[in-house]
């Protein structure tokens, strides 16, 4: 590790600093530019000074700088504030919707990795140099579609097929594994054709390069030439939009959760604005674009150290 | 016409560009489907707005029946003419948002054109901070703090989208602003927002024009979710995706509820889709002919193109060609005999070498010359089996007796793996950039000769010291980019000598690199030849850089070889005029021998329309009528000297 690395690494890491200071200040924000009185449609029919002891409750009688403080103070002891419905710690109904999340996010992109890289990478292998046009057209065909298809709609489908028509599989709540099949599905699918889309293109790209003629010229074994000299250079292109596709999985279970009914951070977020339940609101998004961010900043920290010119210098 | 048409004929597109959008079936098809889509958000709630609000309590949450196409909602109301009615809605907002992104994104974008410097950095980084959140996060922010509603998912979704606009705008203004006309009007006094108004935007209109066609059913699609998760239109207005929430709800008792919204929505999103893609590729002219384009770009690359020439139906007239092996001395390591090789083509196939015959003796090193195209390159592949698909290579291929055609994958794959080294020209390109020099000089011999991973090393490291590269050990982990050119180029043949082989395919070794290296590479090449009896072929655009280090040179013209013979004999002995050409301007030893083939008079042949008879009589000083009739063959003069030329070998059996 060179020092040049080291220094971009730091770099980044300031970077998120930033970043996640601009996501709390909005986050912070968000209650404070409701429209009208966040609590008022929470509490209607109340007096005057239930609400004013309401509001005291919540801080919400202080100055929006010492709100803001305060909000920050308490995001470091780990408080994210009360639900407005439930009184319950925000932290506490984070806690026990995460994992329910993080199980959906995670076979999601699960299914995205193992199925969208080895479909682009046999699809390139059989579609370079202009082979097999009609593989090519149905290729792009299908993932075309089924990439621009909203994860909703396909949610809307699959429980339709596998639930409705022929009773396989469930088509709500979380928690067992046959839950869990239809809602990875339906976040999966498009983010694993866009994934297999660009990932073909980065393999042609590769197998046209110079030093895989090389290889071929050395009489490599297949499977060595696609394994160790294609392989490593597709999956460093394709880390530079695994972060998009890592926000388009987040994006998606955040939808999904809603259609299956899955009692996670997406239905807290949507139930929370529906209801106008702020301060869940705050907390979900707060925990979901904190994920996003170091997830990205982890992605680029990655392409950094992977980068042979870093060990120059 | 459609809207989408029309927005384009509007920014000025060329005829070209909306013939080729109307021939893309999928687009048509797109474009068909989004006026028809447009047609009902008009008038769908003129005509079907009553009927939408019909209540019919005895008759509701029922299924598809006669009356009711998609049958009843909770209220008894008609589910299709309800779903009719929501077009407007749902389309105009999806129209509306995307709008908004648009103008809201070509303004933040070129405001980071604008800018300089520090401030610069800043709305760029903002921007892709921003495109790194999922968008259903941004609008549900925006839609909070906006109130749930219209406004709120308008609003939202147009924020979201508004910072993939602005990154493409940032992008292509700023490269844009960079350009030499931006600056030549900057000169002339066009200053500040004039300049880029002009300039900048005019030429970022095309690609922008794309970005806008995809983002319109994007934003349908983004709306409907937010709609969906009921976020969007609040009761008593609807769209489709309250109406999907409201289906899915029901999915049990009335899967049509749930699947003629879905089914409204993905149409749109198609059909907008569709025409987006339509746009982008009838505005990419590359795309225009073939149906893929990076194909279509593979075939225009490859050297069948540079060569175009009509396949010569009539019996092409090859001589017999028979060569006395064994060039310098002992039996052939190489015999290639009537190698033909073409591409498939708009005429059907195209030859870029046609019938070429020669052989290198065991030790030799043969010098190929010739222009760019004329062939050499493509011969040196077809050595090495490594022709580009879809290449077609007939003709008989023999290394040491053993007939290259006959022979099985796996037999291939021994015996080349294990005699052959094909030492490329880029060394920079060649090399895999992610791989050590010692895993890429390891493998073949580790592969082939079954080494065990410690004895690959040690050979590696012996083969670095033989092409002049000390401290091998500690060079077999640095990665090629650690490399000097000229360190690479050696590494590349340190891998080649690795295997011990017995035939060495150099294709020009020396071009990417500087003339002390050049030597120096040449040096490293001599020794292997003298050290180890490896036969060698040289393939070059430099004739001076070949005499010199060749035994025996063919010389190539249009795919043929138009002259074999001895390298010390090439400026005494040379017949072919362009051989002679070639010599009469080589510079003398002492002067710069780095420069490319010398000017000749005239151009290598037209590939779309080559000359008969000789390819070379239009350049040819001593061209005669017999020239432009008859292909002169290639006949030996004896002493292995060959020639193809009709004044040449006047009198020459």
């Amino acid at each position: 590790m060179s020092v040049r690395i080291l220094r971009q690494v730091g770099q980044r890491l300031l970077g998120l600093v930033f970043v996640l200071a601009a996501v709390v200040t909005s986050v912070f924000l968000m209650m404070q530019l409701v429209p009208g009185d966040p609590l008022v449609s929470e509490t209607g029919g109340v007096t005057q000074e239930q609400l004013d002891r309401l509001r005291a409750l919540y801080g919400l009688d202080q100055s929006v700088f010492d709100q803001f403080t305060a909000y920050v103070g308490n995001l470091f002891q780990g408080d994210l504030g009360r639900s407005f419905r439930t009184q319950e710690p925000v932290v506490d109904i984070i806690q026990q919707r995460i994992w329910s999340s993080l199980e959906l996010a995670g076979a999601a992109l699960l299914i995205v990795m193992f199925v969208g890289f080895p479909l682009a990478m046999f699809a390139a292998a059989a579609t370079r140099e202009g082979r097999h046009r009609r593989l090519e057209v149905g290729f792009l065909s299908v993932t075309s579609v089924l990439g621009a298809t909203p994860n909703y709609l396909i949610a809307t489908l699959l429980a339709f097929v596998f639930a409705v028509q022929f009773t396989l599989l469930p088509v709500g709540g979380s928690g067992s594994f046959e839950q869990l099949i239809l809602p990875a599905l339906a976040v999966a699918i498009a983010p694993t054709m866009s994934l297999a889309r660009i990932v073909r293109l980065e393999t042609l790209d590769v197998l046209s390069q110079d030093y895989v003629r090389t290889a071929r010229s050395q009489r490599l074994p297949t499977h060595m030439i696609y394994l160790r000299h294609v392989f490593p250079n597709v999956l460093t292109a394709a880390l530079t939009v695994g972060g998009l596709i890592f926000a388009e999985v987040i994006g998606g279970a955040v939808i999904v959760e809603n259609v299956f009914a899955r009692p996670g951070l997406g239905t807290a977020l949507v139930d929370g604005v529906l209801s106008n339940n702020y301060p869940v609101v705050q907390g979900a998004t707060l925990v979901l674009a904190v994920t996003v961010v170091v997830v990205n900043t982890a992605v680029d920290i990655t392409l950094d150290v992977l980068d042979p010119r870093a060990r120059t210098g | 016409m459609t809207a989408s048409a029309l927005r384009l004929s509007r920014t000025g597109m060329s005829a070209p560009v909306l013939r080729a959008f109307r021939r893309a079936p999928s687009g048509m098809i797109g474009a068909g489907v989004v006026a028809a889509i447009l047609v009902v958000a008009v008038l769908g709630p003129i005509v079907f707005g009553d009927e939408a609000q019909e209540r019919d309590l005895t008759n509701a949450s029922q299924g598809v029946s006669r009356e009711h196409l998609l049958g009843t909602d909770a209220l008894g109301r008609d589910i299709l003419a309800r779903l009719i009615v929501a077009t407007r809605l749902s389309i105009g907002l999806g129209l509306a948002s995307a709008a908004l992104a648009m103008v809201a994104g070509i303004l933040i974008g070129v405001s980071a054109a604008l800018f300089g410097g520090r401030a610069r950095v800043i709305v760029l980084r903002t921007i892709d901070t921003m495109i790194s959140f999922p968008s259903i996060l941004v609008a549900v922010f925006f839609s909070v703090i906006l109130g749930r509603g219209v406004t709120g998912a308008l609003i939202g979704v147009a924020a979201s989208t508004a910072f993939h606009i602005a990154r493409i705008t940032s992008t292509l203004a700023i490269s844009a602003s960079r350009r030499d006309y931006v600056d030549a009007a900057r000169v002339l006094g066009v200053r500040g927002r004039p300049l880029v108004v002009r300039y900048v935007l005019r030429n970022i209109g095309e690609p922008l024009t794309v970005a806008a066609s995809v983002v319109v059913g994007s934003s349908i699609v983004t709306i409907s979710a937010l709609s969906f998760l009921g976020l969007g239109p609040q009761a008593p207005q609807y769209d489709w995706g309250t109406m999907l929430t409201e289906g899915v709800k029901a999915i049990y008792r009335t899967p049509a509820a749930a699947l003629g919204p879905a089914g409204a929505i993905a149409i749109s999103a198609f059909a907008f889709a569709f025409v987006g893609e339509a746009v982008a590729r009838a505005m990419n002219p590359r795309l225009w002919t073939a149906p893929s384009g990076r194909a279509a770009r593979a075939v225009a690359t490859a050297p069948a193109a540079t060569l175009v020439e009509q396949a010569a139906a009539a019996g092409r007239a090859r001589p017999d060609e028979r060569v006395e092996v064994g060039g310098k001395d002992g039996p052939p390591a190489l015999e290639v005999t009537d190698l033909v090789i073409s591409f498939p083509s708009a005429q059907g196939a195209t030859e870029v070498i046609k019938g070429v015959t020669f052989s290198v003796g065991e030790g030799e090193i043969v010098g190929i010359v010739g222009e760019s195209g004329s062939g050499k390159t493509m011969t040196a592949l077809a050595v090495a089996q490594l022709v580009p698909y879809p290449g077609r290579v007939s003709g008989s291929v023999r290394l040491h007796g053993r007939e290259l055609t006959d022979l099985s994958r796996k037999e291939l794959d021994s015996l080349l793996g294990n005699d052959l080294a094909v030492v490329f020209q880029d060394p920079m390109a060649s090399l895999n950039p992610r791989l050590t020099i010692g895993t890429q000089l390891g493998q073949a011999v580790r592969v082939h000769k079954g080494f065990s991973r410690r004895r690959a090393r040690d050979l590696a490291v012996r083969s670095l010291a033989e092409v002049s590269i000390p401290a091998g050990e500690t060079q077999l982990g640095r990665y090629p980019n650690e490399f000097s050119g000229g360190m690479r180029q050696r590494a590349m043949i340190a891998m080649g000598v690795m295997k011990e082989p017995s035939l060495l395919i150099a294709d020009e070794p020396t071009t990417a690199l500087d003339v002390t290296i050049q030597a120096q590479i040449m040096d490293v090449l001599h020794d292997i030849n003298a050290r180890h009896r490896t036969s060698m072929i040289l393939i070059s655009h430099d004739l001076a850089l070949v005499k010199q280090n060749c035994h025996r040179v063919l010389v190539m013209y249009a795919g043929r070889i138009v002259e074999d013979l001895e390298a010390d004999a090439i400026r005494t002995q040379a017949v072919h005029p362009y051989t002679k050409a070639l010599v009469g301007t080589v510079p003398e030893i002492g002067q710069s021998r780095t420069g490319p083939l010398p000017d000749i008079p005239g151009e290598i042949p037209d590939p779309a329309d080559p000359p008969p008879g000789c390819p070379f009589h239009p350049r040819c000083p001593l061209a005669v009528d017999r020239c432009s009739v008859e292909r002169p063959p290639l006949l030996h003069r004896g002493g292995g000297h060959r020639a193809a030329c009709h004044v040449a070998n006047e009198g020459v059996e």
